[in-house]
């Protein structure tokens, strides 16, 4: 339908490049004002709040990066933005609020407890069993989603298939809001993995809590990144996925089954994006239908700024903009109701300043 | 056979499927509630509607399985025997899924536990109905022999409507002749005649000037507010119509529009009491500059990241409105009141059917614009930007510069719709500038039809008025849209009145 100009005509916008650069510099000179005043001036707040921030910040980053993996998989592949990404994500941690709700119900007494249920007796194995519900939910919710939307439009153009996904996105959370009401639920963890049980470290005579759940998250996210990232460079269908983000007609007359690759690459990118909703359950501890859709859009920011289409890029940009996001209200001195501004704030920065992302894109000129 | 059967399956699981969604969500009693209105019965809140409504919704939810799965085209040499093979299989299996789940949770009823807690919108009245009020086992059959063979009814009715020559005829005929009528010469001509068109013209004003004063202040609310979408849904279709950029967050100009406007003209917080007209006019240049502004920096990028760019900056408007930080310039979470009402040479008209007559007045100006750009040379660089760009810069238009007179433009309507809104309500607050308003209006110019402005009145009778009448669907507006939504793309994606210029690209599609 369109084609950008990420090389623009010579002359005629040039005038757009200084603008461009000089909101930029406009822009950084604010934040470096920002943080001037708040860190060095203020010092509102102590070095323990500050790593309190960053690790709150990394555990989110984790989850924003394997959902924004989950974009640039399918940017890169059918080059549309999956709206009903993070609705993907939602339908995950209700996965795993319905696990650990029916896990509760199930008793499994010991003579020292007797009322103790299944949820308190196996914590590892019912955690267990939260992923692969929260997993397989997600990834059949991405398999169907593309099978009955977006399949049938392979050949239409972009436009179409961006409505497509709005409207997937906005079915889907309408959907679980009359399915299982609209108010937040609790998610009832087991009790090793308590939210409030850490370890405590020390920082500047203050303590830290590093709590199970987080760190949990925080592992569990890199693994499951390092699992990707060998399973897209190191396997058949890695390179599969790859020929085919290239040159979908090439890759079929080399052999590849273009539509199976792109099931597969839904599935992939809709069990990770499971994976993150199940963390979410458990560290955040409340899901509703509204769960998704802001995780959803700010790891569609951290594709963007990591460069899309770039799998160690979305990885990068998630890491990044959870840290920023967590530590930017308190370092550039703003209200904390604003924290949600920060991420559409570094969303149209990006844009302006280098619309590439930090990695750059990696899109075939073929597409673009 | 095996063909007919498994296309009947197939049919089945989808409807049974969507059955038992409908159950789950507590669709079923609505439906009911809808088909006892189409009898000119009201349900009054709190009470079921009578099960002869509930079975008859499933009657008609079961004619329509037959009917699509005993489809022509489908079903390989069309024969009664295998249409009606494919009906009864759909039939049976979506009854299937239909008894089973309601077998599930006729026993939970039975055993005394409250299915709410998870799933709020079941409540034993519904699971109870669902069951025509039988024991569960008994209530399982019936719905599934009800779904069964109101299945086979809808079958054997789409093949008699298929088979039966003269029928068919005879509606084509009648269709024929009027479309035969309205082709004919002295009709064109009658059409084409100066003078009758503006006849045709007094008396369309005709019946504006009169309906809002007969209607009373609860239609000229409604429709009012069909009005404003019609406003937006000319708006939108400039930059997603015609110059092809999809923009999500086209709430933040309407909010934009209506924020400049009500502190311009209210007391509160800043007491700058402007009048009326001049508000509105820089309402209208406000919204009009941040979609300059926003345009600027995104408009020569890929063009999706419009959309998101635009509904990330609809959020931060919204987040920022509602946040304490901006409460002395904004009012915060509580909105603005005493928005200022239009004068006219010092006289006040408030009054609802005056307020209508602007709304009337604005749509017309609205459209006489839109359409005057739909003709113009701007409007058919836009036409060939939405078609190919490359090709459409190589013949000498800058598409920069259109796309971003394209967002202007728009953003400018969203905000003399967004000050209209706001001061016909005399109130604003951020949460009239929820994300719900650009789905509405994505919405309805998609379903009416993309680029086409007789598509967009519709639409917004449609999407906007349609619901104020249905008001039992209320809770299920926003599912439903979503559903529209995949729908229209998938069978009718240039929507129900297409754009008349040829859709090159809608048609042949390219490589994505």
């Amino acid at each position: 339908m369109d084609k950008p100009t990420s090389t623009p005509a010579p002359g005629k916008l040039r005038l757009g490049r200084y603008l461009r650069s000089f909101a930029g510099i406009l822009a950084g000179l604010f934040l470096l004002w920002r943080l001037y005043t708040a860190l060095i001036v203020d010092q509102q707040f102590g070095a323990d709040t500050w790593v309190r921030f960053a690790l709150s910040g990394l555990i989110l980053g984790g989850m924003y990066a394997l959902i924004a993996i989950g974009y640039t998989l399918v940017y890169g592949i059918m080059f549309m933005i999956n709206f009903a990404h993070g609705e993907v994500m939602m339908l995950g941690a209700f996965g795993c609020f319905f696990t650990f709700e029916a896990l509760r119900f199930i008793p499994a007494p010991t003579l020292a407890i007797p009322d103790l249920n299944f949820l308190d007796a196996h914590p590892i194995l019912s955690v267990i069993l939260a992923f692969a519900v929260g997993i397989s939910v997600s990834a059949t919710a991405g398999y169907f989603l593309e099978k009955i939307a977006y399949r049938p439009l392979r050949k239409a153009p972009r436009l179409i298939l961006l409505i497509t996904a709005i409207g997937a996105s906005i079915f889907l959370q309408n959907l679980a809001m009359l399915l299982f009401g609209p108010q937040r639920k609790n998610v009832v963890n087991p009790e090793l993995l308590d939210r409030g049980a850490g370890w405590t470290v020390i920082v500047s005579g203050n303590p830290v809590l590093i709590s199970y759940t987080g760190i949990f998250s925080l592992v569990l996210s890199a693994v499951l990144m390092i699992g990707l990232y060998v399973l897209v460079q190191r396997t058949k269908l890695g390179r599969a996925m790859r020929a085919v983000a290239l040159d979908k007609n090439t890759a079929s007359l080399m052999g590849v089954d273009v539509d199976n690759v792109i099931s597969k690459t839904f599935i992939i990118s809709g069990a990770l994006a499971g994976a993150a909703g199940v963390m979410w359950a458990i560290h955040m501890g409340l899901v509703n239908h509204y769960t998704g859709f802001l995780p959803g859009i700010k790891a569609f920011t951290a594709a963007v700024m990591g460069g899309i289409g770039n799998i160690p890029g979305a990885m990068l940009g998630g890491m990044l903009l959870g840290v920023i996001e967590a530590v930017g209200p308190a370092a550039l001195g703003i209200d904390f109701q604003l924290k949600d501004v920060i991420a559409f704030s570094i969303l149209v920065l990006v844009l302006i300043v280098r619309p590439s992302g930090i990695l750059g894109e990696k899109l075939s000129e073929e597409k673009l | 056979m095996k063909a007919a059967v498994d296309k009947g399956l197939r049919t089945g699981v989808i409807f049974g499927i969507v059955i038992v969604v409908m159950f789950l969500i507590g669709f079923t009693v609505t439906g009911a509630e809808l088909v006892g209105k189409l009898f000119g019965v009201s349900t009054p809140s709190n009470t079921m509607p009578s099960l002869s409504f509930f079975a008859l919704f499933m009657i008609l939810m079961g004619t329509w399985t037959g009917t699509i799965a005993a489809q022509h085209p489908l079903v390989e040499a069309d024969t009664w025997k295998r249409a009606l093979t494919a009906g009864i299989s759909a039939g049976a299996f979506s009854g299937l899924l239909a008894a089973v789940i309601g077998f599930l949770f006729g026993g939970l009823n039975s055993s005394k536990i409250d299915p709410r807690t998870y799933l709020p919108s079941i409540s034993p009245e519904s699971i109870k109905m669902f069951l025509f009020g039988q024991t569960s086992l008994v209530g399982s059959l019936m719905i599934f022999a009800l779904l069964t063979f109101s299945a086979l009814a809808g079958a054997s009715l789409s093949y008699f409507l298929r088979s039966n020559n003269g029928l068919k005829s005879g509606t084509s005929a009648a269709t024929n002749s009027i479309s035969a009528v309205m082709r004919s010469e002295r009709m064109t001509s009658l059409l084409q005649n100066k003078y009758a068109r503006y006849v045709m013209m007094l008396v369309f004003a005709a019946i504006l000037l009169i309906l809002p004063r007969t209607w009373g202040s609860y239609w000229n609310y409604v429709f009012g507010t069909v009005g404003i979408y019609i406003i937006l849904g000319l708006g939108l279709n400039i930059i997603t119509g015609w110059a092809g950029q999809l923009v999500i967050g086209y709430v933040a100009f309407f909010a934009v529009g209506a924020y400049t406007f009500s502190l311009l003209t209210a007391p509160e917080p800043h007491h700058l009491m402007l009048n009326f007209w001049v508000a509105l006019g820089l309402g209208v240049l406000a919204a009009g500059i941040s979609g300059l502004l926003i345009g600027l920096p995104i408009l020569n990028l890929r063009g999706d990241y419009l959309a998101i760019v635009t509904l990330g900056f609809a959020e931060i408007i919204r987040i920022m409105l509602k946040s304490d930080l901006m409460t002395a310039y904004t009012a915060g979470p509580r909105g603005i009141r005493d928005i200022a009402g239009p004068t006219l040479f010092g006289k006040s008209f408030i009054s609802d059917v005056d307020f209508m007559y602007l709304i009337i007045i604005a749509v017309l100006v609205v459209t006489f614009l839109a359409n005057r750009l739909q003709n113009s040379r701007t409007g058919k660089a836009w036409y060939a930007i939405n078609l190919d760009e490359t090709v459409a810069r190589a013949t000498g238009i800058n598409a920069f510069a259109s796309k971003l007179l394209a967002l202007s433009l728009s953003a400018a309507v969203a905000g003399l719709a967004g000050a209209l809104f706001a001061s016909r309500n005399q109130f604003t607050g951020p949460d009239d500038h929820a994300l719900m308003v650009s789905i509405n209006v994505i919405c309805l110019v998609i379903v009416g039809g993309i680029g086409n402005i007789p598509g967009i009145f519709l639409g917004a009778f449609a999407l906007k008025g349609l619901p104020e009448i249905l008001r039992e669907t209320e809770s299920y507006r926003l599912l439903i849209f979503g559903v529209l939504l995949i729908v229209m793309m998938r069978l009718r994606p240039e929507g129900f009145l297409p754009a008349k210029r040829p859709k090159l690209e809608k048609n042949s599609g390219k490589e994505a």
